[in-house]
């Protein structure tokens, strides 16, 4: 059971997009969590979150970006020039942060010295960073271009009633994906941390429809047959830049002294945890939904909110250390994760702050090191 | 941070340099020497303002002027606002509250301080606040971070989607000093109704933000005497940069800082207004007597710095430049985008104009002329979209006939150095030899002025400039 996540979450070009290829469908990547899925599953197009894993080196992603950038988006583009996306039929980028959104120039620049790695379509979607109500509006009028930009590419209609059932079909999983969260926060901790993030990451690029019913078996299986009791383990949190890196919650996990119960990452439930409305105006809800939770520090001034939702999560999953990480060159993540550090360790809550650069953990033997120093300090 | 810096208060520091600076402008010979004594590594920068003659003794006053009136604010009853480079304080002066303009701190520290900013920059990073993040905001900053400059009542800035890093060191100060803030979003647009629209709507909600947290109601009156104001500086930097097109120039090398500094600190304010008024005159002189603004009198080279400029100690870069007779185009930092630009030629769409009719025009204007400040208006989108960096570029290399493109900027410009390689080939493909400076621009420890200098003149020589 397990595998199908794994195989979706530590592979670029996964059993399930090359069969989704196969039977002769389009699949769509986005850069950044405020894109609505949704929008692609309405019309069948499969929405795959981009990612860097499988990097192996970076002369592309150097060659493009300058030197004093976060390394995701150049695991990004170097994987682009290897062609390792040629299973895209588009791509969408935003303005999630200064690093990323340059992935837009830098990509299309690359495409003019590597023939084909630019997919046929290729959006950029303006999310503003606020949620007043001209920032809402302005959130809805891009997904309404979005949605006209991909009905005329891809010759479809994206109706209201589809867009609707699309909901349903995502909170579906977003429910389970609750139930998931729900068993870690228990005592006994019937699921470790990695697979947890695994089966949580295989969500960004799996069919929906499969993913749910895999949840649903993996969730029942839980049910009657726990995994091997985690009790007297050290409960951390995983926070901080965005990870979809099953490796360095394992290399947390593998000290046997820890845990994961919880993380608040952008490719773990932070996005998920939230149901978009089943009512009324799915444009609108998906706006609302999407926009509206300001989990991301890219929206800025809300640090007291975040803070406010951390303690939460670290309340209900009696989290007792937090693991903050950041990709070196990221500010936000970086900057926040010090105040973060500040106000936690005030309340007599243990923080370790981690730069790291996204990619292969070639940085193990450091990060372990840490990892256990801050374990020893927390017994 | 070093015990011994904590002893002093950091605006009183700077501002008490700059009220010597100031009073050296009308001294004599003598007394200048001896002044020159006591105040040794800021004597390179007064003696390089000062060689400019009115225009940088004028420099020198409004500068030891804003930091009065920054030290008195509390004092007199006025508030004080961070804020940042690329918003107007324009509304700072309608609402009667002070602004205080990271960025130009941090580079006067860095241009009169030996030691620079260096203390302010590391003790952000005692703090939890990135060390990679921008040096422009991350020296001043640490100074109020610390307690050490003057109490910030609230903080206005206006770069998230714009320039994150930027957002990011405000929203830090608001988080960790419990200050309300308040920050424009720009769209990833320019030039169309959508984009304007949006523009207004954020900007008359700040206005209640200020309002709210100056204790000042915007009034019709005050906020036509600012605008009035600055179209009187508009049509003087219109006629500056119709001067900068002359070859040779006669508009010298350091008027660059004059004008953006003035404008950052002073903008809708008289001071600024006589400031330019001196640059006009003194050039117009030189341009009346066909001379070149550089002190040699030859100009050899004209270089556009498509981004910002280099604050090494004293005014060393600017010096650097006109010793070696390059004329210095402007930057990201000296263009305004008003409708009367002798280079918006093609850029209509980005423009603004001043419009005093009554309230609703006035915020419309003083809105649409802050979302065309420098980099909200120029690095929001990517790069080769309409109005973006590049076709800016471009459209101002013609119009001021340049040789060359130089960048420079600081390890933290996440959003330049995503996009300069692909910027920096597009100039090349366009004929103009482009050099990307990989100092700080804010920090000398990152790479000394010396080295920084070596590689321009390595640039210079290699690409046959000199």
């Amino acid at each position: 059971m397990k595998e199908i996540f794994y195989d979706a979450a530590t592979r670029v070009a996964s059993q399930p997009i090359i069969d989704w290829k196969a039977s002769g469908r389009k699949v769509v990547g986005y850069s950044c969590s405020y894109v609505p899925a949704e929008i692609f599953h309405a019309v069948g197009l499969l929405p795959v979150r981009l990612r860097g894993i499988e990097t192996r080196s970076m002369e592309i992603g150097d060659a493009y970006f300058g030197p004093y950038i976060c390394s995701f988006p150049k695991c990004i583009l170097q994987l682009a020039g290897e062609g390792k996306f040629s299973f895209l039929d588009g791509a969408i980028i935003t303005p999630g942060c200064d690093s990323m959104r340059r992935l837009d120039d830098c990509w299309r620049k690359a495409g003019e010295d590597y023939e084909g790695i630019v997919p046929g379509y290729f959006y950029y979607f303006d999310v503003p960073h606020k949620t007043a109500p001209h920032g809402m509006n302005w959130f809805i009028q891009e997904i309404k271009n979005l949605i006209s930009s991909v009905e005329d590419h891809f010759g479809v209609s994206i109706t209201k009633d589809k867009l609707q059932e699309s909901i349903r079909v995502y909170n579906r999983a977003r429910r389970l994906l609750k139930q998931i969260e729900d068993l870690r926060s228990s005592r006994d901790v019937p699921i470790s941390g990695t697979d947890a993030f695994a089966v949580t990451v295989a969500g960004t690029v799996m069919p929906r429809e499969e993913y749910t019913m895999r949840l649903g078996e993996l969730i029942e299986g839980l049910n009657k047959h726990p995994g091997p009791n985690q009790r007297g383990k050290k409960r951390l949190m995983v926070i901080g830049s965005i990870s979809d890196d099953i490796e360095l919650i394992k290399l947390i996990e593998d000290s046997t002294q820890a845990v994961v119960v919880a993380e608040n990452l952008c490719f773990g439930v932070r996005y998920e945890g939230n149901e978009i409305s089943e009512d009324g105006d799915p444009i609108e809800a998906l706006a609302r939904g999407y926009l509206g939770e300001s989990t991301c520090p890219r929206m800025f001034g809300k640090y007291k909110a975040r803070l406010r939702a951390l303690k939460e999560i670290i309340e209900r999953a009696n989290v007792e250390g937090v693991v903050m990480q950041n990709i070196r060159f990221c500010d936000l993540h970086g900057s926040e994760n010090g105040l973060f550090e500040r106000d936690l360790e005030a309340i007599g809550m243990p923080c370790l702050k981690l730069e790291r650069e996204y990619g292969p953990l070639v940085e193990t033997g450091r990060v372990k090191m840490r990892l256990d120093a801050f374990l020893e300090r927390m017994s | 941070m070093r015990p011994e810096i904590q002893e002093y208060n950091f605006d009183w520091m700077l501002g008490a340099l700059m009220d010597v600076g100031s009073k050296v402008a009308d001294g004599t010979e003598k007394e200048v020497d001896r002044m020159n004594r006591y105040v040794p590594y800021f004597a390179g920068m007064t003696k390089s303002i000062l060689g400019e003659g009115r225009p940088g003794s004028t420099f020198l006053k409004i500068l030891s002027k804003y930091f009065r009136n920054l030290l008195t604010a509390h004092d007199e009853g006025r508030k004080i606002a961070v804020t940042t480079f690329c918003f107007s304080p324009s509304i700072c002066y309608a609402l009667d509250v002070i602004p205080v303009t990271l960025e130009v701190i941090t580079a006067l520290a860095g241009m009169m301080w030996r030691r620079g900013a260096f203390d302010y920059l590391d003790y952000g990073c005692e703090l939890g606040f990135t060390e990679t993040s921008c040096s422009a905001q991350r020296g001043a900053l640490g100074a109020y971070l610390a307690g050490l400059g003057e109490e910030i009542d609230f903080i206005v800035c206006d770069t998230p989607g714009v320039c994150d890093t930027n957002a990011n060191a405000y929203a830090f100060a608001a988080a960790y000093l419990d200050r309300p803030l308040y920050q424009l979003n720009y769209p990833q647009i320019l030039g169309e109704e959508r984009s304007n629209t949006y523009h207004l709507e954020d900007y008359r909600e700040m206005v209640r933000f200020m309002e709210k947290h100056s204790g000042n109601t915007l009034s019709e009156d005050r906020l036509r005497e600012v605008l009035e104001e600055i179209d009187k500086q508009d049509a003087l930097i219109a006629d500056l940069e119709d001067m900068l097109r002359l070859v040779p120039t006669p508009v010298p090398t350091v008027y660059n800082l004059f004008n953006y500094g003035g404008r950052f600190i002073f903008s809708g304010w008289p001071d600024y207004t006589r400031l330019l008024e001196d640059m006009v005159e003194s050039a117009r002189d030189k341009a009346k007597a066909g001379l070149s603004g550089l002190k040699s009198g030859k100009e050899k080279v004209r270089a556009f710095l498509c981004y910002i400029d280099h604050y090494a100690l004293n005014l060393d870069f600017w010096d650097w430049l006109d010793a070696h007779g390059i004329a210095h185009m402007g930057g990201i930092l000296s263009r305004n985008f008003r409708d009367n630009g002798c280079y918006i030629g093609g850029l209509e769409g980005s423009t603004y104009s001043v419009d005093t009719t009554n309230m609703d025009t006035m915020l419309d204007s003083i809105a649409q002329m802050n979302a065309r400040m420098p980099m909200v208006r120029s690095i929001r989108g990517p790069y080769d979209r309409p109005n973006m960096w590049l076709e800016e570029s471009l459209a101002l290399a013609k119009v001021f006939q340049v040789d060359c493109m130089i960048y420079n900027g600081t390890p933290g410009c996440r959003n330049t150095w995503g996009m300069i390689k692909p910027f920096a080939r597009e100039m090349e493909k366009h004929g103009y030899p482009t050099h990307i400076m990989y100092c700080d621009a804010f920090d000398g420890r990152v790479e000394s002025w010396e080295a920084t200098a070596a590689r321009l003149e390595e640039f210079f020589k290699v690409r046959g400039l000199l």
